[in-house]
């Protein structure tokens, strides 16, 4: 499958909306997700004391993040761990290729890290002699088909159970011939099971790092990290550097909040934290931990004033409630994070120059504000890179000259309602019964729905007469 | 080289902080009551238990299926653990093997004709473990690696049953924080701390919960009440 870039959103925005299924595949997860997340809000009604209790821990992480950071490095080489710092997605993914060489490891098993996403380490491995499996069940399916994730929860939801019969039946090596979801889980169970217990290293994200013990903690429900980190002989976790809490006891609030809002379950089945290497008698677990703590545009967010998106938890809440989102999936957007959250980020990972058109595909309901268990201010966000990416000029001409005629007219009232009044008389040219399904200048609206007639006159008109008839009628 | 470049990312990390945020400058013992100041609305933050009793809580959770393919039961006493893992090894026509976590207490039981041993490997299909702790808001139990506690005895196995001892059991994620603070204090925190709420899941395809995704498929706490 060809991956879609952020710059070429408006083309793949027609790609998606041309495929039959996407949109019903796409809602039977995310309605459910919505469903379900409403009933566990609904069971907690201390949600909005720990919604807030939740900001505050992470707002205080960020105002400190040097201290926390220090404090972080400090405890976890005292643990064991190694430590590595990267500034970029490419110095990320040389020091876990080099760490991986150096050990000369032919094959790695890696758990699910939207962060080994966004630093490319799935196209590193890809091309390099190393065989990369991944054993979150979604990312396997994925990986099966050659696809990029397209949620940041179901990565593989674009998929049907078709495609996984398909994909199972020709790639593992004891298939099941069964088409029942129960027998394709079992499927992946066999196939996976001695590549957990064969691979060399073993590569995880990490939704926390507690600074006050340099912990990492791993969240799932299948168990796959566990798995993935415990039998090789090195276990490397890459992670933001926006993934710190100062202690377990601050990740706590938080982990009430991730789970009920990304899947609606209260909590999920494994949490892990992770403390260095394995002690000198320990039955298992590995003898080498690296670390590796990523920028990759975060102090570039905290310096633009966009510190707020710091607090993303990676719930995927936003998307599951955005009404875009629905339409288009998560493909459509370029990147490895979709949705709103998405169109927050990527601007800052790749740059406003390619991403600009995410941040307008966005009908600034609010939706995402309302469910972000952190309080993320997304559309207000959002406004703001539309106004930069005004200022920087990366509006199309036609868009650029569309809202300065409109400005041009907003200022002059009289020659506004001229225009206004010759635009009824325009637009009901192209009216029939009630409904205009073609006019020059919308084809945007009008190739997947009617536009419908306007009243005879324009507002100020009708406000006008109104007024008369009233003032008549005293 | 790359120890090098590491060193400039970090540098070049630290002072775009500092560049960003330039009028922060507190210290340590500040930042530390800020943050402790935080962790007093936890009370007024966290669900409510469905009884005030630790273990009544964690029992009632895990009877009202709100804990993934679990199941529980009290025992009075450790030498009726045995007879109760029978129960269960019958309920689910399982074989007489048990994987043991390699701790005395266990091993030192009369296992009425169930083998137990601790060589864990890839296909075993029940395995019994010793949990450090319970948690009554997750319905979880909690496990620390160690000499006797192979992380992977909660992972290979299709079943798996976890003692929790009932003095140990919290009433919520705060205390269990609380104690692995103070287990820090001591140096001697485990390379792993587990809380396992339920048994391995997926709704990857087409949003289906199946069990058994990559661990136990069915799990059964015993609640030991001499403890």
């Amino acid at each position: 499958m060809q991956v879609n870039k952020p710059e070429d959103f408006y083309k793949n925005v027609s790609k998606a909306l041309a495929q039959p299924d996407l949109k019903m595949i796409i809602r039977r997860t995310t309605d459910k997700a919505e469903k379900k997340r409403a009933e566990a809000i609904a069971n907690f009604p201390e949600f909005e004391n720990a919604r807030m209790q939740g900001q505050k821990v992470k707002d205080h992480t960020i105002k400190y993040m040097d201290h926390y950071l220090a404090e972080f490095e400090k405890n976890a080489l005292a643990q064991g761990a190694i430590v590595h710092w990267a500034s970029t997605g490419e110095e990320a993914t040389k020091i876990v290729l080099d760490i991986c060489r150096q050990h000369k490891a032919k094959k790695v098993t890696r758990s699910k890290s939207m962060l080994g996403e966004e630093i490319g380490l799935t196209h590193a491995f890809d091309n390099s002699e190393i065989e990369r499996i991944e054993t979150d069940l979604a990312e396997h399916i994925i990986q099966l088909a050659g696809d990029p994730p397209s949620h940041i929860v179901w990565p593989a939801m674009h998929r049907s159970r078709e495609d996984v019969v398909k994909l199972f039946r020709e790639f593992h090596l004891d298939p099941t011939y069964s088409e029942e979801i129960t027998d394709l889980v079992r499927s992946a169970r066999r196939d996976l099971r001695t590549k957990f217990l064969t691979s060399d290293i073993g590569i995880s994200g990490s939704n926390f790092l507690l600074a006050d013990s340099g912990s990492t903690c791993t969240v799932t429900n299948e168990g796959n990290a566990e798995l993935t980190i415990t039998p090789p002989k090195v276990h490397i976790v890459t992670a933001g550097i926006e993934k710190l809490v100062p202690s377990m006891a601050h990740a706590v609030p938080l982990l009430r909040l991730l789970t009920r809002s990304a899947t609606g379950a209260e909590i999920t089945q494994y949490i892990t934290f992770h403390n260095g290497p394995k002690r000198a008698n320990d039955a298992d677990g590995p003898e080498e931990c690296h670390i590796v703590l990523v920028d990759n545009g975060r102090t570039k967010m905290l310096a633009d004033g966009m510190e707020e998106m710091l607090r993303c938890i990676r719930c995927g809440a936003c998307m599951n409630h955005c009404v875009v989102y629905k339409h288009i999936g998560g493909h459509a957007y370029g990147s490895v994070y979709p949705g709103p959250m998405g169109s927050v980020l990527t601007p800052h990972l790749d740059s406003l120059e390619v991403a600009n058109k995410q941040t307008h595909a966005c009908t600034l309901n609010g939706r995402c504000e309302e469910v972000c268990p952190v309080n993320i201010p997304l559309p207000k966000l959002i406004r703001s890179l539309r106004a930069r990416s005004w200022q920087k000029k990366y509006e199309p001409l036609t868009n650029r000259f569309i809202v300065q005629a409109f400005a041009a007219l907003a200022k002059r009232p009289r020659v506004f309602q001229l225009f206004c009044s010759c635009g009824v008389v325009f637009m009901k040219l192209f009216s029939r019964q009630g409904w205009i399904k073609y006019m020059p200048l919308t084809s945007g609206w009008t190739r997947n729905r009617d536009l419908i007639e306007p009243e005879s006159k324009t507002f100020m008109q009708q406000y006008r007469k109104m007024k008369k008839a009233k003032s008549d009628g005293v | 080289m790359n120890n090098q470049k590491s060193d400039m990312s970090r540098a070049s990390i630290f002072s775009a902080i500092k560049n960003a945020t330039p009028t922060i400058t507190k210290d340590a013992e500040t930042i530390q009551q800020e943050a402790l100041e935080i962790l007093k609305e936890s009370e007024f933050a966290r669900p409510k238990l469905s009884s005030d009793d630790a273990t009544e809580a964690l029992v009632l959770r895990i009877e009202a299926g709100l804990v993934i393919g679990t199941s529980c039961e009290k025992i009075s006493a450790l030498d009726d653990l045995p007879a109760s893992v029978n129960q269960f090894l019958g309920k689910y026509s399982l074989p007489q093997e048990l994987k043991v976590q390699g701790i005395d207490r266990l091993q030192k039981l009369n296992w009425q004709g169930i083998s137990t041993d601790i060589d864990i490997q890839k296909d075993n299909t029940v395995g019994l473990c010793w949990a450090e702790y319970g948690i009554a808001e997750t319905g979880s139990f909690v496990v620390h690696s160690s000499t006797e506690m192979p992380i992977l005895l909660n992972f290979l196995p299709l079943y798996l049953i976890a003692v929790i001892p009932k003095s140990k059991i919290l009433h919520y994620m705060d205390d269990y924080a609380l104690i692995a603070n103070e287990i820090a204090k001591k140096g001697e925190t485990p390379r792993n701390m587990c809380l396992i709420s339920g048994v391995s899941g997926t709704t990857d395809i087409e949003g289906v919960l199946v069990q058994g995704a990559h661990g136990p498929e069915i799990l059964h706490i015993i609640i030991l009440e001499d403890q």
